[in-house]
């Protein structure tokens, strides 16, 4: 029956493309030569890693890697749909929180043989970033890069309120005071009337300046603050980690760090949720509307762009009731299960996660490359141009990070939390009830 | 519903004599606050795709731009390297809007093509040829109106899928341009009303069915033709869902799509909307284009459709 | 008025009237086309069965499966419309796409009924209504980015205006308060002319003598807008209504640009909703089964739609 009706309508259609030229069948595949698709969301990697394509080329004449870069917010949703219609990429940009859904559903290559095959050396990558990626045996991605937090101001508006960066380097956090990091907040917010925070008359809501700038489309993990803040509160987000499967989002210890962002905003400390606008943060911080956020590591050439006029540096995450803790989280490489061009994408992705290409990336300085050698050297890039970056690899030195969670369903998770998270800074719930309710809805999709 | 342009004398005629009154100049009053609020959005939308993107911050709500410039419509006309569209607030990534433009025209083209074409035959076989069963066909096929698109937009995707074509124009206009009830109903309508005496003139002559409907009555019509044509075409060039599910690969790309798709493609710091607003540009121009050659026919055309 | 008779001029279309072919089908002399008339419907016939008919019921069948594009459906019973009834999200998409066309479908009939009133009553310039139709003939994608940009919080236009007379910034789309009305609010621009054109076509067929005598009686404008045209123009409006309300309960392209969804499903209607669990959670078989419920909605108002339309050719002739 359904074999009969497509032939039909390919008939039908077939004879109206005919009077119209519009080619009809199968794409043509181009004489000789492959070319793969690979994606990735970072425009600011980019030109690195065109520039690996550009060298994976001339080693490789017959294959050419077309890059498509799509902005973070829309990634995921444009991958799904590709993947649904058996059109995804050859190659893409993964990350751990989402991965293993693609993993489940059979649309991710097993690395594992050809990793063994070709004797690629693991061991080579910062410790702990290749182990996300392998479940029962089989192995999802080829770590290229590494990620952590820390915290990025304006010196200059900082240092005007007596701020010095001796201080900054040691502040710490707790949800019921604020710690030394909330008073440094009140300090660099800013009224119209070039009153600070902790003045008096203090007007919250006439704000020139405000001094912290959180972000509030963070999905499920809070990376870009509440998820940091809170594990230096003692949160931890599940059983265990990897492959959890019972969440813990109605722990007090969430609820306190999300009622602590929710009286930022209170105060006139931090820009309110339903006032937003298209501009991210890091485009305010770097035009000098606002003093303090939290950031990570893949956006530090967005704040040392000699075109930002604003004068501004980085301090390590504030100490918390259960220390420090940043976030630390690899992206990894992945070769989709339906791709044409299987043993080109892996060389693809070998390529990409080798010393040659990784030192192209390094010297952009633009992320931390995935191998302990391309580290070294982004590191030094760094520090060529003028950069002091180093509180993002002292996290990992000290052992002051913590691992995203990875779990099934990450993709469905993201929304239950981030709405519940977002509908408690607009005072729609009370932290407890509406982290109690999406722990509830996670928890049921593992059922 | 009845066209006005057949009758005289009950249009201007009769208000030159209204002189101006404190009502009729409010009422003017109102309709130009409407036709601003109605346009200036678009001088809007020019305005800013001839703003630099630097000067975003500095000079986003002034009359006019300090600094106007070509720089984005060049970059979304994939006329610039990608470093400069990235220096000009772009993500460097390739755009190419006359492809899209292009496509756009392909797709809504085909479409409004085949569809009426496809959709006079049966509306004429509905109003004038006699078979076993006719009206009973005629009542299932008008009950497709009841099955709204979202519906089949799901096992479409799976069948346009299952047969390969997704990517392709075949694919995409698939769905649209066999039948849609409306216009087979809207014309059968139409072929009633049309005298019979023409055509059997035509039959005595020894002229087959498809010689009358195609050397007769095809001509005759030319008016409601153009009318469901032009409102499938219009409908089909601000098509989003649908050509994004089935022809997002740049060969296939139409400009609605192209436009959201350019909208991910921007930084992610904040969107590229200098470059956005210059698409934008791009595709209301061939609307301002079709608007000015055939205005007056599209605007009468809503005289008695735009039931859809 | 009239029209009926006035069959002459193949520029006079409507006002015939339809029945079930019963008068215009009457045969003069036995004949059968049979074979011409499968060949004139042969398109239009596969048009029908393979992408109305074909894939209502495979909608129906996947709204009973586990479906997810990816893996091959494997039959579920009810277990989707189980889990729909107990699924907040889905209630929550309903109630915002109801709030939305109650805000949409609102604004945009009185405005249009203002407009089509104001043209009536003062000019037959057709570039006017040609101006006015212009954000109707722009896609979606581009009302919804030209008005995301316009509305912006930090550098948008509106938000300027606003800020000069000591309003401070909204967040027009990114508050949960105003997101949905002002997507409706976008919508109805860019729909209100064409609407408007539609009524004054109606509004067109209205004698005029009986403005005249009104008139000449000494009636005011509002009393003539309440007597003659709004009772006059009933069955177009009724039909116009309708055919507004299907398109409005359909909205998803706008929301795809600005809001998509949010914020905190401030804006997720049904179209999205379905659009999301089909596309990004790849539950093809849930989302068919919200598409079934939508489209028993829909049909409804379908349903009323056709009545109308088939009343209206008589009810103006």
């Amino acid at each position: 029956m359904r074999i009969l009706h497509r032939r039909a309508a390919a008939a039908l259609l077939c004879l109206a493309a005919t009077s119209t030229f519009v080619s009809c069948g199968s794409s043509d595949e181009g004489s000789g030569g492959t070319t793969l698709d690979y994606w990735l969301w970072d425009d600011k990697q980019l030109p690195a890693y065109q520039e690996c394509a550009d060298a994976f080329h001339k080693a490789n004449p017959d294959i050419t890697v077309k890059i498509t870069q799509t902005a973070w917010a829309q990634y995921w949703q444009n991958l799904t749909t590709q993947l649904t219609s058996g059109d995804a990429p050859d190659v893409w940009t993964n990350q751990s929180s989402y991965y293993p859904q693609f993993a489940t559903s059979n649309q991710l290559l097993d690395l594992q043989p050809l990793i063994e095959r070709d004797k690629v050396d693991l061991s080579a990558y910062q410790d702990g970033l290749a182990d996300v990626w392998a479940k029962d045996g089989k192995r999802y991605g080829l770590p290229k890069d590494w990620d952590t937090m820390a915290l990025v101001y304006n010196t200059t508006m900082l240092e005007k309120q007596g701020l010095k960066k001796a201080e900054l380097d040691k502040l710490t956090w707790n949800p019921s005071d604020g710690g030394t990091l909330e008073r440094a907040i009140a300090r660099s917010t800013l009224d119209t009337k070039g009153r600070n925070g902790l003045d008096p008359d203090f007007d919250r809501k006439h704000i020139k300046v405000y001094g912290f700038l959180p972000e509030w489309a963070d999905g499920s993990q809070g990376q870009n603050g509440w998820g940091d803040l809170a594990a230096a509160n003692g949160f931890r987000y599940l059983d265990k980690n990897p492959w959890g499967t019972h969440y813990k989002y109605d722990d007090p210890k969430l609820a306190e760090t999300i009622a602590w962002f929710k009286h930022l905003i209170d105060k006139g400390y931090a820009p309110r949720f339903d006032k937003q606008s298209t501009v991210a943060n890091s485009e305010l911080l770097s035009a000098g509307k606002g003093a303090i956020m939290v950031t990570g590591s893949w956006t530090i050439s967005t704040f040392t762009d000699p075109k930002v006029k604003e004068k501004l540096a980085f301090a390590p995450l504030p100490v918390g009731p259960a220390g420090r803790k940043s976030a630390i989280n690899g992206l990894a490489d992945s070769v989709w299960a339906g791709t044409k061009h299987q043993e080109q994408s892996w060389k693809w992705v070998k390529y990409l996660g080798s010393a040659d290409c990784q030192n192209r990336v390094a010297a952009h300085a633009v992320v931390f490359p995935a191998l302990k050698s391309a580290t070294r050297k982004a590191l030094a890039a760094h520090e060529a141009k003028g950069h002091d970056v180093g509180v993002f690899t002292d996290v990992t030195a000290a052992k002051e990070t913590f691992p995203l969670p990875v779990t099934e369903h990450g993709t469905e998770i993201n929304p239950l939390v981030q709405d519940a998270v977002q509908s408690v800074v607009l005072g729609q719930a009370t932290p407890q009830k509406a982290l109690k309710d999406a722990n509830d809805k996670v928890n049921a999709l593992f059922k | 519903m009845t066209s006005t342009r057949t009758r005289t004398g009950t249009g201007t005629g009769t208000r030159t004599r209204t002189r101006p009154t404190p009502g009729r100049i409010l009422a003017w009053a109102l309709m130009t606050v409407a036709l601003v609020a109605t346009l200036f959005p678009f001088y809007w939308m020019v305005r800013t795709a001839l703003t630099p993107a630097a000067d975003l911050y500095s000079d986003s709500t002034g009359p006019l731009p300090q600094h106007p410039t070509m720089i984005n419509f060049w970059r979304v006309l994939g006329l610039t390297s990608q470093e400069e569209a990235r220096a000009a607030g772009g993500s460097g990534a390739q755009v190419d809007f006359l492809r899209y433009l292009l496509n756009s025209v392909v797709y809504s083209g085909l479409i409004a093509f085949l569809q009426t074409l496809f959709c006079a035959m049966a509306g004429y076989a509905f109003a004038r040829l006699r078979f076993p069963g006719r009206d009973a066909v005629f009542g299932v096929l008008i009950a497709a109106l009841m099955v709204p698109p979202i519906f089949t937009v799901l096992p479409n995707f799976v069948l346009v899928k299952n047969l390969g074509w997704l990517n392709t124009f075949a694919g995409m206009v698939a769905p649209s341009v066999l039948m849609t009830p409306f216009a087979v109903f809207f014309l059968r309508q139409f072929f009633l009303s049309i005298p019979r005496e023409v055509e059997e003139a035509a039959v005595l002559d020894g002229v087959g069915a498809w010689g009358v409907f195609w050397r007769v009555v095809m001509p005759m019509s030319r008016g409601p033709l153009l009318t469901i044509g032009l409102t499938t075409a219009v409908w089909a060039w601000k098509d989003y869902l649908w050509p994004l599910l089935t022809g997002r690969e740049e060969e296939t790309r139409v400009l609605t799509v192209a436009l959201g798709i350019f909208q991910q493609q921007s930084p992610n710091t904040q969107p590229d909307w200098t470059g956005l607003m210059a698409g934008s540009t791009l595709s209301v121009l061939p609307v301002l284009v079709i608007l000015i050659l055939l205005g007056r026919r599209l605007v009468e055309s809503l005289n008695f459709t735009g039931i859809k | 008025m009239g029209a009926s008779t006035a069959i002459a001029s193949p520029r006079q279309r409507g006002g015939s009237r339809t029945g079930k072919g019963a008068s215009p089908g009457r045969p003069r002399r036995a004949r059968d086309d049979r074979r011409a008339a499968w060949l004139f419907l042969a398109p239009a016939l596969a048009g029908f069965a393979l992408f109305y008919a074909y894939p209502t019921a495979r909608g129906v069948y996947y709204s009973l499966t586990d479906y997810s594009l990816l893996n091959d459906p494997h039959f579920t019973g009810t277990e989707n419309y189980r889990q729909l009834i107990g699924d907040d999200q889905f209630w929550n998409a309903l109630k915002v796409t109801g709030y939305y066309v109650v805000l949409n479908i609102g604004s945009q009939m009185i405005l249009a009924l203002g407009l089509a009133t104001l043209m009536h009553r003062l000019t037959r310039s057709v570039a006017l209504r040609a101006m006015l139709l212009v954000p109707w003939l722009v896609p979606n994608v581009t009302v919804g980015l030209l008005w995301m940009w316009m509305l912006d919080a930090n550098l948008g236009l509106v938000n300027h205006l606003l800020g000069a007379f000591g309003v401070g910034p909204t967040g027009f789309l990114t508050s949960p308060t105003w997101a949905m009305p002002t997507v409706a609010g976008i919508n109805a621009w860019a729909y209100t002319g064409y609407t408007a054109l539609l009524l004054y076509a109606g509004m067109l067929q209205i004698p005029r003598h009986l403005y005249e005598s009104a008139s000449l009686d000494g009636a005011g404008e509002w009393r003539m807008f309440t007597r003659i045209t709004l009772p006059l123009l009933r069955p177009v409006l009724a039909l116009v209504l309708v055919v507004s309300l299907i398109g409005s309960f359909q909205i998803f392209d706008t929301i795809a640009v600005t809001t998509k969804g949010g914020p905190v499903g401030a804006t997720r209607v049904i179209y999205f909703y379905i659009y999301e669990q089909a596309f990004t959670y790849f539950h093809m078989g849930y989302a068919s089964a919200v598409a079934v419920i939508l489209a028993l909605l829909l049909g409804v108002l379908t349903a009323v739609q056709m009545r109308l339309l088939r009343a209206s050719r008589s009810d103006l002739a």
